[in-house]
């Protein structure tokens, strides 16, 4: 709590600090669930608006393309030989990595007991389910015969057929699932507390609703340290689980004999990677939530942004070693086929993306978060987060369709042109934001009770003239 | 288990899953998309899950290869080559293989009909009876002397049929066409042959024997007068395990695909190479020793070597080569005899080989041999003779014409006027299988049977050392409502009555055929021999034709070639512009393929460009003119202009362009129609001393369009050509 | 704990794997770049045809694609020995551990790399792994207008879209080859049948046989010492010799 210590010598009185942090800044409890139920059923015109354009763009984007698709055969996209694999699989990878901060920010802050995670730890985890659907659509469209995905399960049948436990794909299946799975319970278990303040506070459907997601909480001790273990297990658990299912995706690539995907370095690359873009939707989010929902001002403050682009700034670092380290090593090898990749990487015609991808993962960041004002104000952090998130996409686009141009045959070299990928893509990012903004009116974005322990247990002592943050150990 | 989770709940469980199943399942197109039908009346010799073999001959040109045809339940389903017919010796080419395209192509002429108005589209379905009396009437209707047939190089047994025909009755003699043979220059080689050796025939080049292969321009491993043969030599020739490894030479202004495979491509200005054959003539005489022959002694080796670009070192060097191999041969063909100097240039490189002494030797020169049924060499006709056609028909001579296996309007030079002589002719009837340009302008298309479908024989003009006459037979009954054009000729004929009916005294075609076979049933030393005709005929038909077990080809009388003195005179090119043009036939297409889907997607062997005409032009000259990749330009001539896509091609001198012949097709079905352009409508009227059209002897202009057009190519731009790639 | 027998049995099995069963041995030095091969192919496989638009971008369907470089600028210019690319059937092929669904697998029988296409649910993982890239997908379902499907060959199978495909080494000849071997009570003899671009080559430049008899012409071939297996530095074991020649 150093920090927090370096904060009160800087005070100019206990105001200013109630101000900055949300900690200190208790509000009564009965007042603090109806801002945040008030947040859940406020919903202006412009709401529906916007949902409506997103359901149009999903309806358009999402499901007829699809079915186009479907129907046509994925001549309609624009893989081709050599590039089998295109913005499907860029999107599988870029949801993944999307999916990832959500984890990250929830479970290992959790682990770690940094205070400042408590009211967007909701918000984040949303994220991680919600991009894994996405990654979800995402693989599917990929397949050229997707009506027969379920081949993939291990399910028995009367031939003995099973899937391939050597293939990566079947790994990385495997990995999402347990993903997707663990961190739904993960998501869900937070929320039974806020639920079960929701179902008292509502009626109607909502009530109903909320009676069954709560599932009878009532807040009994016994209640609460049964989820407080159940919380500590996940966020154990899921770690190790989310380092699992980026590294996997990367072995998809890693394990082929490619060119420039032959990588040891890639398991952890594609780690820091999925946090660094994980990480700018967090803030993302943030911002929109602060700047378009009702009394989250009071729970999402410049602190917030602040704490999380001190993190962005720290992975961007992370990120550039990991890129330095994986470039030097495939350029030292000299390998001829390597050595001609990278340099259609830089220089090709898709040479501008791979500059860009270096501008808006490393100098941005690093020129932008140093300064404690800048990182501090929303919309900067905004759009520095959208940055971020671009040029991790044009990463993993040049991983997959770039570099799949070349490869050790020079007669079958050749471009990738999307097709009907940029309306399947963006009807993603809709169904992403759409699925987004339904959850924000049925479920309180702001872990009420989290928020509340953690002001309970803050306080804020006066020894002699110096005002001192203390804060009591909880667990 | 069983306690709490029931049967009944099992099942319904297991209901859910098989109806997600099937539904998931049925988003797929039904499996069984691709309908084969039973054959309901299926042939009593055809077994199910049992293929039976055919034996009969490719008629995608006129080479005469045999091929075995596997057909399932009625059905052909592959061809490949026949091992017994000496000419193929059970190789095909890529013509061959898609001939099966043809018989089963969507557009083909279904049935008999007759054309509402000349020129328009809309037709009149007819039945055979009607057919057979529209031909016989518009064969006793009209004096026979204003009657012509207009004929293709195959097949062989349907010319002899109207030959017959014309010879007893009067009419015109039939007039043989097909712009392979217009390219291969049939004429001016026959007419070199008969210069130098004193008789008409084609030169027999056996590659496969030699050691140092000189090609002037001849691109044998393509389309050049019958290619799978040549293929064979080809590989002889390169047949490093038995022997030493041959070498082979291509001169050419354009490196085709068989210059592809060049040891050493020599690029020369178009027109030069009577002067750069005797050039190297003359420099290996001197090597050889001795006085020089009469026949080089008036040419001057760095004359030819200023006019034609060949470094003299380079000839000098050839021509050592040349006279220090044992078995050098030298073959002109292609774009050098398709000048103004044709005829000269064919005789110099013949010369050429006075110098290594090959006539008639192993590695050397013969005379092809004749087919076992023919008397004397046969030649298409050269296209001043379909010139000299065209003009009876202005004259309004002729009043009807009958067209077979040929389709002039496409393979024509616009510039000759076929088109506009058609309408001096009062009845014009096609026999055409598919709806080509010139049945678009019949009063009457009489479809014949597809060659898989038909009766007949066919001559291998050249390719084999034993004559060899190719058999056909059905190996399908026809698809389609269609008739063998002998049927309706004979049938016809009866009705037609007099001398007519008399010179076709056959029940049908097959009966016809027996009669043309009769003489060879006990011919000494065949390949096959019986007592009666009908045997005869089922061995004939079973092992795929008749052949000469002995080498039958004619030795050259070359005596006095080096005696003889030669022209070295260049080639006059008509037309301004500043490029040579050399339009070449494509490999994959030649004149008659473009309607079949999979010889479109065949890359082009040199260029791997699929389903489009290209201009060839060397990168230099692209850079100068500012012209990339795919950009269209304009070909001015002086007979038309045309707009095609250029491929920047490494291996073309600066000075020429060229463009494949093959597509460019304004009828002729969905897979030709409306694809690329046809670069014989550049050409202007100009023949060579032989009468063969001087389709090399252009001058072109061009012209950027500003417009692109993305060339469909198998390779890489950016790992062949390094475009793309970026800076290095 | 290893046994000696143990031992000589692994030491069998790699060998096998190392030599194969079938191979081909093809002359780049006399091949012609005719495409007669693509041709048999394409009739003998039931490959369809795609059309310019899809053929020009990459997604023509050609089993054996005859590849040919440039050398040299003009006048010295040359074009390298046409060299057919098919599939090379590796012994130890980079793309069969990778389908998740069992879809291309290695046949321990006929030691050829085997595709399902009905077990195939189109992930393209293969085509990716595959080294030689000559592996083609169904992008569509391509048309084949009537009467065109008279002439499939009942013996192959008709390929739907979202489906990979490649060069079989004609398992359906083999296999009829095979029976008919067996029916009759013998071996299969050298040069009984061959492949369908085999059989149509004009200038025979492909020779296919049995790589594990050291008595057939492929085999003889093979041992000339100027033979070169393809990307043979990957470690897949490929079963096509060519020789440059030249």
């Amino acid at each position: 709590m150093s920090e927090k210590k370096n904060h009160a010598e800087h005070a100019h009185g206990e105001e200013h600090l109630r101000e900055k942090h949300l900690m200190l800044d208790p509000l009564p409890r009965g007042q603090m669930n109806e801002m945040v139920m008030e947040s859940m059923q406020t919903t202006s015109w412009k709401f529906w608006v916007v949902f409506a354009i997103l359901s149009v763009i999903v309806a358009y984007g999402l499901f007829y393309s699809w079915g186009v698709m479907i129907a046509e055969g994925l001549g309609v996209a624009g893989v081709n030989r050599p590039a089998y694999w295109g913005i499907f699989l860029v999107n599988t990878v870029f949801w993944i990595g999307i999916s990832h901060a959500g984890t990250f920010i929830s479970a290992i802050l959790r682990v770690f007991k940094a205070e400042f995670r408590r009211p967007f730890t909701r918000a984040a985890e949303l994220m991680t389910t919600f991009g894994l659907v996405q990654a979800g659509f995402s693989i599917f469209m990929h397949m050229g015969r997707v009506w027969l995905s379920y081949w993939l399960m291990p399910y028995p049948n009367q031939r003995m057929l099973w899937p391939n436990l050597h293939s990566p794909l079947t790994w990385d299946l495997l990995a999402i699932t347990t993903y997707l799975l663990s961190s739904t319970m993960y998501l869900f278990l937070p929320l039974i507390p806020d639920v079960a303040m929701a179902r008292d506070r509502s009626t109607g459907w909502r009530k109903t609703f909320y009676k069954i997601l709560a599932l009878g909480f009532r807040g009994t001790e016994g209640e609460w340290t049964h989820l407080r273990n159940a919380m500590g297990i996940f966020a154990w658990a899921i770690i190790p689980v989310m380092f699992s299912v980026h590294t996997i995706v990367s072995w998809d690539f890693a394990a082929a004999t490619r060119p420039g995907w032959n990588s040891t370095i890639f398991g952890p690359y594609f780690v820091v990677g999925a946090l660094h873009s994980g990480m700018g939707a967090v803030v993302m989010v943030l911002a929109i939530v602060r700047g378009t929902m009702k009394n989250m001002k009071y729970f999402i403050r410049p602190e917030h942004f602040d704490a999380i682009s001190k993190l962005m700034l720290i992975i961007s670092m992370a990120w550039a070693y990991f890129f330095f380290n994986d470039y030097m090593v495939q350029w030292y090898g000299g390998d001829k086929w390597t050595k001609q990749l990278m340099h259609f990487q830089e220089a090709g015609p898709m040479g501008w993306m791979w500059f860009a991808m270096l501008i808006f993962n490393i100098a941005i960041p690093w020129a932008v978060l140093w300064n404690a004002r800048w990182r501090a104000t929303p919309w900067i952090v905004f759009i520095v987060g959208l940055l971020i998130n671009v040029g991790m996409w044009f990463e993993r686009y040049i991983i997959i369709p770039v570099s799949l141009s070349i490869n050790r045959m020079p007669f079958t070299w050749r471009l990738y042109e999307p097709g009907i990928e940029i309306p399947l893509g963006i009807g993603t990012l809709a169904f992403f934001i759409l699925l987004y903004m339904a959850a924000s009116r049925l479920i309180p974005l702001v872990p009420v009770w989290e928020v509340q322990e953690g002001q309970m247990a803050h306080e804020l002592k006066k020894y002699g003239r110096e005002t001192v943050v203390s804060v009591s150990e909880l667990e | 288990m069983s306690e709490q989770f029931s049967r009944r709940d099992f099942l319904k469980l297991a209901g859910v899953g098989a109806a997600t199943t099937a539904v998931l399942t049925g988003c797929g197109p039904a499996s069984r998309y691709v309908k084969r039908e039973p054959y309901m009346q299926m042939p009593e010799y055809n077994y199910n899950g049992q293929s039976t073999y055919y034996a009969t001959t490719c008629r995608e040109c006129a080479a005469g290869c045999g091929l075995i045809v596997r057909t399932s339940q009625g059905r052909a389903i592959k061809t490949e080559g026949n091992a017994n017919n000496p000419l193929n010796l059970g190789k095909t080419c890529a013509r061959g293989q898609a001939t099966l395209h043809g018989l089963y192509n969507p557009d083909r002429v279904t049935d008999p009909l007759k054309r509402i108005s000349r020129g328009g589209a809309s037709t009149q379905v007819m039945e055979w009876d009607a057919a057979i009396q529209a031909v016989a009437d518009a064969l006793k209707d009209n004096q026979p002397e204003e009657i012509a047939f207009l004929m293709g190089m195959a097949p062989d047994h349907l010319f002899d049929l109207v030959s017959d025909l014309a010879k007893a009755t009067g009419m015109n003699a039939p007039i043989r066409f097909g712009a392979l043979g217009m390219f291969e220059s049939r004429a001016t080689l026959s007419k070199a042959a008969e210069n130098l050796f004193g008789e008409a025939s084609l030169p027999f080049f056996d590659v496969g024997g030699a050691q140092v292969v000189f090609s002037f321009g001849a691109n044998f491993l393509e389309t050049w007068l019958s290619p799978v043969s040549y293929t064979r030599g080809f590989a002889g020739l390169r047949e490093a395990r038995t022997k030493q490894r041959g070498k082979f030479v291509q001169f050419e202004s354009r490196m085709s695909q068989t210059g592809g495979k060049a040891d050493e491509w020599i690029s020369l200005r178009p027109g030069s190479e009577a002067l750069v054959a005797l050039a190297i003539g003359r420099l290996a005489s001197e090597l050889r020793g001795g006085p020089i022959p009469r026949a080089f002694s008036n040419v001057d080796p760095l004359d030819a070597a200023s006019k034609s670009g060949v470094k003299l070192e380079r000839l000098e060097h050839l021509a050592e080569m040349f006279a220090g191999s044992k078995g050098a041969l030298a073959i002109p063909g292609g774009a050098a005899l398709g000048q103004s100097n044709g005829l000269a240039v064919a005789e110099a490189v013949l010369a050429l080989n006075a110098i290594s002494d090959n006539f008639g030797k192993p590695g050397g020169i013969y005379l092809s041999a004749l087919a076992p049924n023919q008397t004397e060499y046969q030649r298409p006709a050269s296209a001043k003779e379909m010139r000299e056609l065209v003009q009876k028909m202005f004259d309004g001579k002729i009043k009807v014409l009958f067209v077979h296996g040929v389709n002039p309007l496409f393979e024509l030079p616009t510039s000759l006027e076929f088109r506009g002589a058609i309408k001096y002719v009062s009845q014009i009837i096609s026999f055409a299988t598919f709806p080509d340009e010139t049945a678009r302008e019949a009063d009457y298309v009489f479809p014949d049977h597809h060659g898989l479908e038909s009766w007949g024989y066919q001559r291998v003009a050249t390719g084999s050392a034993q004559p060899v006459l190719s058999g056909a037979q059905p190996v399908v009954s026809p698809y389609y409502n269609t008739r063998a054009t002998a049927d309706v000729l004979i049938a016809a004929a009866q009705l037609a009555g007099g001398t007519f009916a008399e010179a076709l005294p056959f029940k049908d075609e097959v009966e016809f055929l027996q009669s043309k076979a009769a003489s060879l049933m006990n011919a000494a030393d065949g390949s096959i021999s019986a007592a009666d005709i009908n045997t005869f005929m089922a061995y004939f038909q079973q092992h795929g034709g008749y052949w000469k077990l002995s080498d039958a080809r004619g030795i050259p009388n070359a005596a006095d070639v080096l005696n003889r003195t030669f022209s070295a005179e260049e080639a006059q090119f008509a037309g301004e512009g500043e490029f040579f043009f050399i339009p070449f036939v494509s490999p994959t297409l030649a004149e008659a393929g473009a309607n079949k889907p999979w010889l479109q997607e065949l890359p082009d062997p040199t260029t791997t460009v699929m389903w489009n005409t290209w201009v060839e032009m060397n990168p230099e000259t692209a850079h100068e003119l500012g012209i990339e990749n795919d950009d269209v330009v304009k070909v001015v001539s002086e007979a038309a202009e045309l707009e095609a896509p250029v491929y920047v091609y490494p291996a073309i001198r600066p000075d020429t362009i060229a463009m494949p012949f093959g597509q460019g097709h304004t009828a002729y079905g969905r897979y030709a129609e409306q694809r690329g352009v046809n670069p014989a409508d550049l050409l202007g009227q100009h023949f060579n001393e032989a009468g063969d059209l001087a389709f090399a002897g252009m001058k072109v202009k061009i012209e950027k369009t500003g417009k692109k057009k993305p060339l469909s190519r198998l390779e890489s731009l950016m790992g062949v050509y390094g475009i793309g790639l970026g800076e290095e | 704990m290893a046994t000696l027998a143990d031992l000589k049995i692994s030491e069998v099995k790699l060998s096998e794997e190392q030599t194969g069963k079938w191979g081909m041995v093809i002359d780049q030095d006399i091949c012609t770049g005719c495409q007669a091969c693509v041709a048999a192919c394409a009739m003998e496989n039931n490959i369809s045809f795609v059309g310019e638009e899809d053929s020009g971008y990459g997604r023509s369907m050609h089993w054996i694609r005859i590849e040919r470089f440039w050398e040299g600028e003009y006048p010295e210019v040359k074009m390298t020995p046409n060299q057919p690319i098919l599939c090379q059937q590796c012994g130890s092929a980079p793309c069969e551990p990778v389908c998740p669904v069992f879809a291309t697998v290695h046949s321990q029988a006929e030691q050829l790399n085997l595709q399902v296409y009905n077990r195939c649910v189109g992930t393209r993982y293969c085509a990716n792994n595959c080294p030689y890239q000559v592996r083609s997908f169904n992008w569509r379902d391509y048309e084949r207008p009537e009467p065109l499907p008279n002439q499939l060959n009942p013996d192959v199978t008709v390929r739907r879209r979202g489906v990979m495909e490649k060069c079989t080494f004609c398992i359906q000849r083999i296999q009829k080859a095979q029976d008919q071997a067996k029916g009759e009570g013998r071996e299969v003899v050298d040069g009984e049948f061959t492949t369908a671009c085999a059989q149509a080559c004009p200038a025979s430049a492909i020779t296919f046989g049995r790589v594990d008899d050291p008595e057939s012409l492929v085999s003889r071939l093979t041992e000339q010492n100027y033979g070169v297996k393809h990307l043979e530095e990957l470690g897949t074991l490929p079963r096509v010799t060519y020789f440059k020649g030249g």
